[in-house]
């Protein structure tokens, strides 16, 4: 038999901490006996931390009760069917109140239990029976419309030292000889979840009947990651290499967390000589994530992941007595709040590059000679014009919009040099013909024609006779 | 009318080309040919490597050349994909009025390893439609398996005089004043760089005073970054805080590059060591983490990291 199930508190007296939540349950419970009926009550807590408890608990309380949880089809009509005559219609005989159940309400989803969420709002608003809800995600989308109509209970994880009592008593009943800082570091290492500590308890001790350091240590929990935030603090605060090694065991991008330890780090360390120590370290776990990065090798990484950690935690002469909260890298924010700035950068940089035939960098290179250029107002157009940029473009490089008389001016000057060259092309294709066709006169002059023009000639009586087949062929089709 | 003098005084032709006269010569037999192997150029920045590309293009293809030809940079065009899509799409077309198609593909060492070996199949795939300008800064950054297809070009940078006599032309066809002295001054600062210098020049023309010592010297001292020498100064007083917020900004803002950064940090403070405003031994141990970062930006490390952490050597 599961320990989970056998040592289940059957009421509500016998279950362990939650004081306040007990009060308020203990409350809703002597209502509805009086006769008085309340909103359904919606628990919401992380797993493992005895809300289905909570819910049988107070079942006992009542003489009849309905369970139904996820693994239930919950479509409109199953819901419907199993409860929504129960809830709506009373026994005939007493005042006997049925309670109704529902776990894991936040797991209603998707196309197979289409209108579930609608049928538990129904329920809510038309039952005359005590009604209970369960859900892991208290920011769940499926809540937001049944949250109101409800009296909502967050529980929190359960701490520590109530999870250690539970086990002591666990191992009392089932004669289980116990390593006292091994119970208490599973309880630790549950993470605030008293139904995989028992769990865990039962699968190392349910036939060894003895539980030692080492039977823990080799346990992994479940997910016991921590967040970015605890393993940047530990970096800072401790100086223990173990306590940093697994603080920073985080389900995050590891060049993340390293860009928030030097984010921090330089708020935290006030010696000049360990900031400079720990950067160094920063710097080097640095070079083997690019290393990681080009190589694809990623055993680099556990290199990386020491120097930022033990090394950076391991700088400081002693930890700082003073809290100075872990902050976002002030990178990020400057590149969402630079982003219209960059963006223009980049543009201005493209239209260069095209033009100039230019890299980005280069372009961008030349932005302070394109500044002191653009302090002349017609030079500021002539390149403005060149290089086809916008107002915001120009803007970049000068305060002041060019005067409009300068633009006319110059739009002028452009259109009478567009003029100029149309003219000057015009005569150069005039000559080009010239020196094509062969003057009469000369050909005269030179008695004996040069193979060139004979050639030519040629030619011209070969396009002569094509045209003529071609003008036969026309006349025939379009005859 | 034709905006930057950077490119309106672009020489056009392979015999307008300023310097490099060995490799013009060479360039100039491809010209008539009815094929060319795949070339490089490598050298510094500003010293002709695009100008001579597209000079050699206009040539080769002659009136159609902008039909037969694909300019890429590879340091912009994001990733290898678009790459070799744009190279796919280009090498499909039979040449048009030309022997054959040319691509050049700018700023290849730029290009991850991977993406030169994908580019490598790209070039063996086309041999036949088309024909591969590749330049680049440092052709030790390229696989020796693109080195060894391609006929290497290494341009020199450009002689003083050479520059000089390029100034000297751009201000006689534009009418403009100068001294030999302020032509020696953008030279000086150039450091054989002609891009640089034609855009110091026109920068300081752009102020409508004649090109001077002191009207040079304003020009530079105005494009020049301040935002380094008080970023370097905030570190040295302690203020770490607000040398690495400075830091930050500059690298978001003006897109300034990890390698750019090094190499402005490492002018300002050798400026300080020889203005004797920086203690040498001090700077040496500042010089080390100067060429530590430098070799790590290079390497793949995240520059901005590596910036901060050189920033707390100042501390």
């Amino acid at each position: 038999m599961l320990w989970t199930d056998k040592y289940r508190p059957k009421n509500l007296k016998e279950i362990l901490g939650n004081n306040k939540e007990k009060k308020i349950i203990q409350a809703w419970v002597d209502n509805w006996k009086a006769g008085n009926p309340q909103n359904p009550i919606l628990l919401v807590g992380p797993p493992g931390i005895g809300k289905t408890t909570f819910a049988q608990a107070i079942a006992n309380e009542f003489s009849e009760h309905i369970e139904l949880n996820a693994s239930d089809k919950r479509s409109q009509d199953v819901i419907k069917s199993t409860i929504g005559e129960s809830s709506s219609s009373r026994s005939l005989f007493g005042d006997d109140y049925k309670l109704i159940i529902m776990d894991e309400v936040d797991g209603i989803h998707g196309t197979n239990d289409r209108g579930g969420v609608r049928a538990i709002g129904e329920i809510i608003k038309t039952s005359k029976h005590p009604l209970i809800l369960i859900a892991n995600d208290f920011y769940s989308k499926r809540l937001q419309s049944i949250k109101p109509k409800c009296q909502v209970i967050k529980m929190a994880k359960i701490r520590t030292p109530t999870i250690n009592k539970m086990l002591k008593d666990i191992a009392k009943k089932e004669g289980i000889e116990y390593d006292k800082e091994a119970l208490k570091l599973l309880a630790k290492k549950s993470n605030g979840d008293i139904r995989s500590a028992i769990n865990t308890f039962q699968a190392i001790a349910d036939t060894a009947h003895e539980l030692t350091m080492e039977d823990v240590e080799n346990i992994t929990t479940k997910d016991d990651r921590s967040t970015i935030i605890d393993g940047v603090m530990a970096t800072l605060k401790s100086k223990n290499p173990k306590h940093v090694k697994d603080a920073l065991r985080v389900d995050e991008e590891p060049r993340l967390v390293m860009e928030y330890i030097a984010e921090n780090v330089a708020r935290e360390y006030e010696n000049k000589n360990e900031l400079k120590k720990a950067y160094e370290n920063l710097s080097k776990a640095d070079l083997y994530f690019g290393r990681t990065q080009r190589t694809r090798h990623y055993g680099y990484w556990k290199y990386a992941s020491d120097y930022m950690g033990i090394g950076v935690s391991s700088s400081k002469k002693e930890t700082y007595k003073k809290f100075s909260p872990i902050r976002s890298p002030t990178i990020f924010t400057l590149m969402g709040r630079n982003r219209g700035k960059r963006n223009l950068r980049d543009g201005i940089a493209e239209k260069m590059s095209e033009k100039l035939h230019i890299s980005h960098s280069v372009a961008i290179s030349m932005f302070p000679y394109l500044e002191i250029m653009f302090q002349n107002d017609e030079l500021a157009w002539e390149i403005s014009d060149y290089l086809n940029f916008d107002k915001d473009e120009i803007k970049r490089f000068r305060k002041r919009v060019i005067p409009k008389k300068v633009i006319k001016k110059m739009e002028k000057q452009k259109e009478e040099m567009r003029i100029e060259e149309r003219d000057r092309r015009a005569e150069e294709l005039q000559n080009q013909m010239f020196m094509q066709i062969p003057q009469e006169p000369e050909e005269e002059i030179e008695k004996e024609p040069c193979e060139e023009v004979e050639e030519l000639i040629e030619e011209q009586i070969e396009e002569v006779e094509e045209k003529k087949k071609k003008d036969v062929q026309t006349s025939l089709f379009s005859f | 009318m034709s905006g930057p003098w950077v490119e309106k005084y672009r020489p056009q032709s392979l015999d307008d080309i300023v310097g490099q006269e060995n490799i013009i010569n060479r360039l100039k037999k491809y010209v008539g040919e009815e094929s060319m192997p795949n070339l490089m150029f490598t050298g510094p920045a500003g010293v002709g490597k695009t100008t001579t590309a597209l000079a050699l293009v206009k040539s080769i293809l002659g009136e159609y050349w902008r039909q037969n030809f694909l300019e890429l940079n590879a340091s912009d065009a994001r990733g290898i994909d678009t790459v070799r899509n744009d190279i796919k799409n280009f090498c499909r077309l039979k040449p048009v009025g030309a022997p054959f198609r040319i691509i050049f593909l700018d700023e290849v060492d730029n290009m991850t390893k991977d993406a030169q070996h994908a580019l490598r199949r790209e070039m063996e795939m086309y041999t036949k439609t088309a024909s591969f300008i590749l330049s680049c800064n440092y052709s030790s950054k390229i696989i020796d398996p693109i080195q060894s297809r391609c006929a290497i070009f290494r341009f020199a940078p450009l002689k003083g005089e050479e520059v000089i006599n390029r100034l000297k032309f751009i201000c006689d066809e534009e009418n403009f004043d100068y001294d030999d002295k302020g032509i020696e001054t953008i030279v000086y600062y150039a450091e054989g760089d002609m891009r640089k210098a034609v855009n110091i020049l026109q920068a300081t023309a752009s102020e409508g005073e004649h090109i001077t010592e002191d009207s040079v010297y304003e020009v530079v001292s105005k494009s020049k970054p301040q935002d380094i020498a008080e970023i370097v100064t905030k570190a040295l007083t302690g203020d770490f805080m607000a040398s690495r917020t400075l830091l930050r900004e500059t690298m978001v803002l003006q897109g300034t590059s990890g390698e750019d950064m090094v190499a402005q940090i490492y002018q300002e403070v050798s400026r300080r060591v020889i203005d004797g405003k920086m203690d040498p031994e001090f700077y040496i141990t500042i010089i080390d983490a100067i060429a530590d970062c430098d070799f790590r930006i290079r390497e793949g490390a995240n520059p901005r990291i590596q910036l901060e952490a050189l920033l707390t050597k100042f501390l």
